[in-house]
């Protein structure tokens, strides 16, 4: 950093001793970056959970909708920031948390469920990931694994590295994850901040053998994916990722979109929605040098944790949808999200229709804070529900069905 | 050429550590006594005045601290009255005379006290801005989109605390804090945001700032 002659003179003279660096350029808030000068009156401001959580009995449950034949229930409270869930194999729900640092396991014991802090002291460990008896969990910088650990819940085993040293960024530093074909974890690594030209593996979709540390790029030009998993039928990678801010109400789209081959890049930061150049970036490369998002969601709209639905409970027609929970974002004057949608994709990657799943919790969309609650991640249990958490209230809700 | 300078922050110890420490004690004890365990409940204005009673020998009668040392609580909003009290709690905002006390506020304790806080009405400020700080003050809060969180007249709202009408003293320590990095900050945007503030925009800042009205 330069500091100009006179002024380091005048502060090493200081009387005191009281050295003060002058920040030549200091970084704006990675949410804040990217806002142009006439936006600075702007009141949009990024949306904060309840840090205790709330419990059920305080939620305005019965604005919550589902089709037909669906019900909606809290399966779980207490569980401030629950962000990803991951189903054991004995049936243990395990929720990861982003701004808080706990992994807390959901049991139930002969029709008694229990809510437990089974990992604290983690950073950032949004992340949670079950498969063959271990429990993966992605913090901030790395990634661990918990072999065994259904086994001593009450005493959970020490953690193994699998990958370290991922990047320190301010911003979109929480990571999903999703378990391929190929026995290796997929997980995002977000841009650093809104609208920046990011690291060689930042803005990313990576993949890391869970057994040999290996790590590879596997998609870039990904801003941030919250949520990905592969279509059981093509064994494809599909994925949310959330667009940039600033570039004002309906623009540029959040979007779901699927890995084609290895190395293939998504845009960001030159082109947003496939067809949408960035003002600053799109000047170094076109849109045409992209792979287009199969599907644009709406601008703003946050979409994070996604699945394809594989159980029996839901009606034959759901099998292979897509459930995908929209956070709602906040960079829009008249909010859209907090819910859960389905959307009909088919094994070669083109959408058939896309509909509301799971709403409600938005209350007036010009208000601020303008929802009770806002899903995060969707999971489907063993009997074929699905389960839906909410980082807001700290809550995990449970949608069944039954003819 | 490159020159870097480090900036220690000053620690700001400006009181009698012993003393508040035996008045936490105390107060620990008193406070936890009519403590109830309680399950989960929505939050109760009654409960939180009976349990804020210990928080008044500092922060003043209902939270209208009428010492520097201290800030105003009265008026702020509840989400934020919460959010602090749980980073006291969970150990990431730390200090002498807060830590103890909120070491066992269970989320019913904070939720009550939060409830019971926001719904004191805000006393005016103390103070005025002095006449040059009024323009340069509110175009740094521009500057800086202090508003877009703490919103348009710094009022506060769900997380994020009331600055309009707060103490000039615990202003300067608090932007002073988060710029060195040592003020809890559960989603790094205030740690953030107070990076471009030189230190004369922090003077600024606490000039204009507790001269704000606070309605």
């Amino acid at each position: 950093m330069k500091i100009n002659a006179a002024l380091a003179a005048a502060l090493l003279l200081t009387a005191g001793g009281i050295a003060q660096a002058q920040q030549a350029a200091a970084p704006a808030p990675s949410w804040q970056q990217g806002m142009s000068a006439d936006q600075s009156t702007s009141t949009l401001h990024p949306l904060a959970g309840i840090v205790t959580g709330r419990p059920a009995s305080e939620l305005p449950l019965n604005k919550l909708k589902v089709p037909p034949g669906f019900k909606v229930e809290v399966f779980a409270d207490g569980i401030p920031d629950a962000r990803s869930i991951a189903i054991g194999d004995k049936g243990t729900v395990f929720v990861g948390n982003r701004n808080q640092s706990n992994v807390y396991a959901i049991t139930s014991n002969g029709g008694k469920r229990e809510v437990k802090v089974i990992l604290k002291g983690l950073n950032a460990p949004n992340g949670v990931l079950f498969h063959k008896g271990t429990l993966f969990v992605a913090e901030r910088e790395r990634i661990l694994r918990y072999d065994g650990i259904e086994n001593s819940l009450d005493s959970p085993p020490a953690p193994k590295v699998v990958i370290d040293g991922l990047p320190q960024q301010p911003g979109h530093f929480w990571k999903t994850m999703a378990m391929g074909p190929d026995g290796k974890i997929y997980f995002n690594i977000g841009s650093p901040g809104n609208i920046v030209l990011p690291g060689y593996i930042q803005a990313s979709i990576s993949r890391v053998d869970p057994n040999t540390g290996k790590f590879e790029v596997v998609a870039t030009g990904v801003r941030n994916s919250v949520g990905m998993d592969f279509d059981p039928r093509s064994k494809k990678l599909w994925f949310s990722s959330n667009a940039r801010d600033w570039l004002g109400e309906d623009g540029p789209a959040d979007i779901l979109s699927m890995v084609k081959f290895k190395g293939e890049e998504h845009g960001y930061p030159y082109c947003h929605q496939g067809d949408m150049a960035d003002p600053i970036y799109g000047k170094l490369r076109s849109c045409k040098e992209f792979s287009p998002p199969v599907h644009k969601l709406g601008p703003h709209i946050a979409p994070l944790g996604m699945r394809f639905y594989t159980g029996n409970m839901f009606p034959a027609e759901y099998k292979n949808s897509i459930f995908l929970a929209q956070h709602g974002s906040w960079n829009r004057t008249v909010k859209q999200g907090y819910n859960v949608i389905r959307v009909v994709v088919d094994p070669k990657g083109r959408v058939i229709k896309s509909e509301p799943f799971l709403e409600g919790f938005l209350t007036d969309e010009k208000a601020d804070p303008p929802m009770w609650g806002r899903p995060v991640d969707v999971q489907q249990m063993k009997d074929g529900s699905l389960l839906v958490s909410d980082d807001y209230n700290g809550v995990v809700y449970r949608v069944s069905y039954s003819k | 050429m490159t020159l870097r300078l480090q900036f220690h922050p000053q620690a700001g110890k400006r009181k009698t550590a012993a003393g508040a420490r035996a008045l936490a004690a105390v107060f620990a004890v008193a406070f936890f006594a009519v403590a109830a365990p309680r399950t989960a409940a929505a939050a109760d204005i009654k409960a939180g005045e009976q349990k804020a009673q210990v928080c008044a020998a500092c922060h003043g009668p209902g939270g209208k601290s009428a010492n520097p040392m201290y800030p105003i609580l009265a008026g702020q909003p509840a989400q934020f009255i919460a959010t602090a009290l749980f980073e006291f709690r969970e150990g990431k905002r730390k200090n002498e005379q807060m830590s103890p006390l909120a070491a066992k506020l269970t989320n019913a304790d904070l939720n009550d006290l939060a409830a019971y806080f926001s719904a004191q009405p805000a006393p005016p400020p103390l103070r005025q801005t002095s006449a040059p700080n009024l323009t340069a003050g509110r175009d740094l809060t521009v500057k800086n989109a202090c508003i877009a969180c703490h919103g348009a007249k710094l009022l506060g709202q769900q997380q994020m605390p009331r600055i309009a009408g707060q103490f000039q003293d615990y202003l300067r320590t608090q932007l002073t804090n988060f710029k060195a990095g040592t003020r809890a900050d559960m989603d790094g945007t205030m740690s953030s945001a107070a990076q471009g503030l030189s230190p004369q925009d922090i003077d600024v800042l606490a000039d204009y700032l507790s001269g704000l009205p606070t309605q």
